[in-house]
């Protein structure tokens, strides 16, 4: 290979709540080669959005990158009112109850849709999103700029259960569920939109022994993350009768990074915004025709993650997870 | 050994395959078939009464009551593009001579529940109108009743009126909502399982070259069905939703079934969804599914052992 040669790097912002899986994406981005994070943006899901700035900010100096800019997102979904947050999942600091200090580095003046509304203008084509939390803030880029859907690179998605049950309700997945107007806005905008849902990210966990090998390990933050996993492993115990946790974000980033360990199935995906389903996403497969038009005709359709490769995505996690 | 015969109401808006299921019932030894209530859906219940009184007249059946039952539905659909503006692919057969019941389907139903106590089995075919009337009329008659044997939703699948909705929950959410949390012993056959039952062409060449009065009738208006499916779903063959279900009553051996709780949607643009919770999961908060009675939804199904039984009983005469 020439020495200028040079790796294309693609550029990434990633939307984020941390959130214990959110902060083992962050940590496993800022070491995969193919990618350049050009910021992070928060949001409120796993914990308060405020939360989410100083643990994105946390992240970043850990990660070896202050520079990074790190730009607040929306502190209340679309229709306004309370956030659910999940802090039984994380804890009350959203990392687990680790209580650390404080970041020294602050955020950007730019809120989170400003921040990325800029970043897709100033690199139209190039910029892809992964969504990790409610997509208030990407509803709210698009509507702030017509041509963000145009301009985004790709939107990937963690949220949705398509065919399955949700983790909220039996209807609804927790990013959905946080704010089912913006998904729905999201989902319909004609952006290229990869969605991961649970269906999907619930096939990937690490059980006991995966984070005792991760502990074992010499990977750079591979304490920090297992002291961090600790109260997210006993919630699944206690919530799903499994001893280990569900990889949902590290899953979707690999999703971005790694499409070829998936299959997916496009199909116009709208989500309800009412009733006792509110959050639910519903993809039209494409079997039927129709015989009149529908809340689903009409629309761009996205894709559907349908099928995962465990193997090869477990390996990629913890081969990041676990390099010196 | 004497055997008793399962008694059995159905509630039908025939419709091509309401009336292939009330055939199916009527040659099934197993049954003693209580009577018939109407309801909307494939066609108004105007035109599903007179259908219901007209197959039976047909096949010589006028000793079975037939009970009118709702003509309410908030947005009415009807499925005439499928089943014809008959409801019978268009053969515009002959008025009947009989009439209905004086009584309404709803008032027929807690009737029969009363007077055979936790014997009677309703087959409901279409929206689930006339069970939340019934239920309404008397509290007290999801204990009493049997089982219903249900013919909605579409769980885990696309529905069949849109990507939300299957039929006849569609045609009366807020009832279908009503008749599953009401703690009554409930079996739910949803289109998941239906489209898995397929009559296929050489079965309707089989049935043309039956002499039963069944195949014969069958035969006249199974022609505009083939052709919806053929145009819906690129398939050649139809689905037999309402076949399928009445076996799923008659041997319910032929079917798997999950426990769980079934609600319903009734508003927003998925109204008329089905969403089972088969309580394998502990959710940190309450929801619309905590703490409501549980049924049964089919999760697989013999289909080519539902397909013969059918098939046999339709090309065999009384």
């Amino acid at each position: 290979m020439g020495s200028n040669e040079q790796i294309h790097r693609d550029k990434l912002i990633i939307d984020t709540d941390p959130g214990i899986d959110d902060s083992m994406t962050i940590l496993m981005a800022f070491r995969a080669p193919t990618v350049e994070i050009i910021g992070l943006t928060t949001i409120f899901g796993n914990t308060t959005t405020k939360n989410a700035t100083q643990n994105a900010l946390l992240l970043c100096e850990r990660a070896g990158h202050p520079e990074v800019p790190v730009a607040e997102g929306s502190a209340e979904p679309l229709k306004g009112g309370e956030p659910r947050v999940a802090d039984f999942v994380h804890g009350s600091d959203g990392l687990g109850n680790l209580f650390l200090p404080a970041p020294t580095s602050k955020k950007v003046d730019e809120n989170a849709a400003e921040f990325m509304v800029n970043k897709v203008s100033q690199f139209p084509g190039e910029v892809s999103i992964l969504a990790l939390g409610p997509l208030t803030n990407v509803a709210l880029a698009i509507k702030r700029d017509p041509s963000f859907a145009s301009k985004v690179k790709k939107i990937v998605v963690l949220g949705g259960a398509f065919f399955a049950a949700g983790n909220v309700s039996p209807a609804a997945e927790a990013n959905i569920y946080g704010d089912p107007e913006a998904a729905d806005i999201v989902f319909t905008s004609g952006a290229d939109v990869d969605v991961v849902g649970i269906n999907i990210t619930t096939q990937v966990c690490f059980t006991d022994e995966d984070l005792l090998e991760l502990r074992n390990s010499k990977g750079k933050h591979a304490q920090f993350l297992c002291d961090m996993c600790q109260f997210y492993r006993d919630w699944h115990a206690e919530s799903d009768g499994f001893h280990g946790i569900f990889l949902h974000d590290p899953v979707s980033f690999t999703a971005l990074v790694h499409p070829e360990y998936f299959t997916f199935k496009k199909g116009v995906v709208r989500v309800e915004t009412q009733g006792i389903c509110t959050g639910h996403t519903l993809m039209d497969q494409g079997l039927k025709k129709w015989n009149s038009e529908n809340p689903w005709s009409g629309y761009k359709p996205i894709s559907v993650a349908w099928t995962v490769d465990v193997p090869n995505v477990l390996a990629f996690v913890k081969e990041l997870l676990m390099a010196p | 050994m004497t055997t008793t015969k399962k008694k059995l109401v159905i509630d039908t808006d025939p419709g091509i395959d309401d009336a292939m299921a009330i055939f199916v019932a009527l040659r099934s030894p197993e049954v003693e078939l209580l009577g018939l209530t109407t309801i909307f859906g494939n066609v108004y219940t105007t035109l599903a009464t007179r259908n219901a009184l007209h197959l039976l007249e047909a096949v010589g059946r006028t000793d079975i009551p037939v009970a009118e039952g709702s003509h309410k539905a908030t947005k009415l659909r009807i499925a005439s593009f499928v089943h014809g503006s008959d409801g019978l692919g268009n053969q515009n057969f002959p008025p009947p001579t009989g009439k209905p019941l004086d009584q309404s389907a709803a008032a027929f139903l807690v009737e029969q529940a009363n007077l055979y106590p936790g014997q009677v089995t309703v087959v409901a075919l279409g929206p689930l109108t006339n069970l939340a009337l019934a239920i309404e009329l008397d509290p007290s008659f999801p204990k009493k009743i049997g089982q219903i044997v249900i013919l909605g939703g579409a769980y885990s699948v696309n529905g069949n009126v849109n990507p939300a909705a299957e039929a006849n929950i569609f045609g009366d959410p807020d009832a279908a909502d009503i008749v599953f949390t009401s703690g009554a012993d409930i079996l739910a056959v949803g289109i998941n399982i239906t489209h898995q039952v397929v009559l296929s062409d050489a079965d309707r060449e089989k049935l043309e070259q039956s002499d039963s009065k069944y195949a014969r009738y069958l035969s006249k208006i199974l022609g505009l069905y083939y052709d919806y499916h053929k145009d819906a779903y690129f398939i050649k063959g139809v689905y037999l939703h309402d076949p399928a279900t009445l076996i799923a009553a008659v041997d319910p051996s032929l079917m798997t079934y999950t426990e769980g709780v079934v609600r319903v949607q009734t508003d927003g643009i998925t109204k008329g969804l089905t969403v089972f919770d088969t309580t394998k999961k502990r959710y940190g908060e309450i929801t619309a599914w905590t703490g409501k009675p549980t049924v049964k939804v089919a999760v697989t199904v013999d289909a080519p052992a539902v397909v013969e039984i059918i098939m046999q009983r339709l090309t065999t005469d009384d």
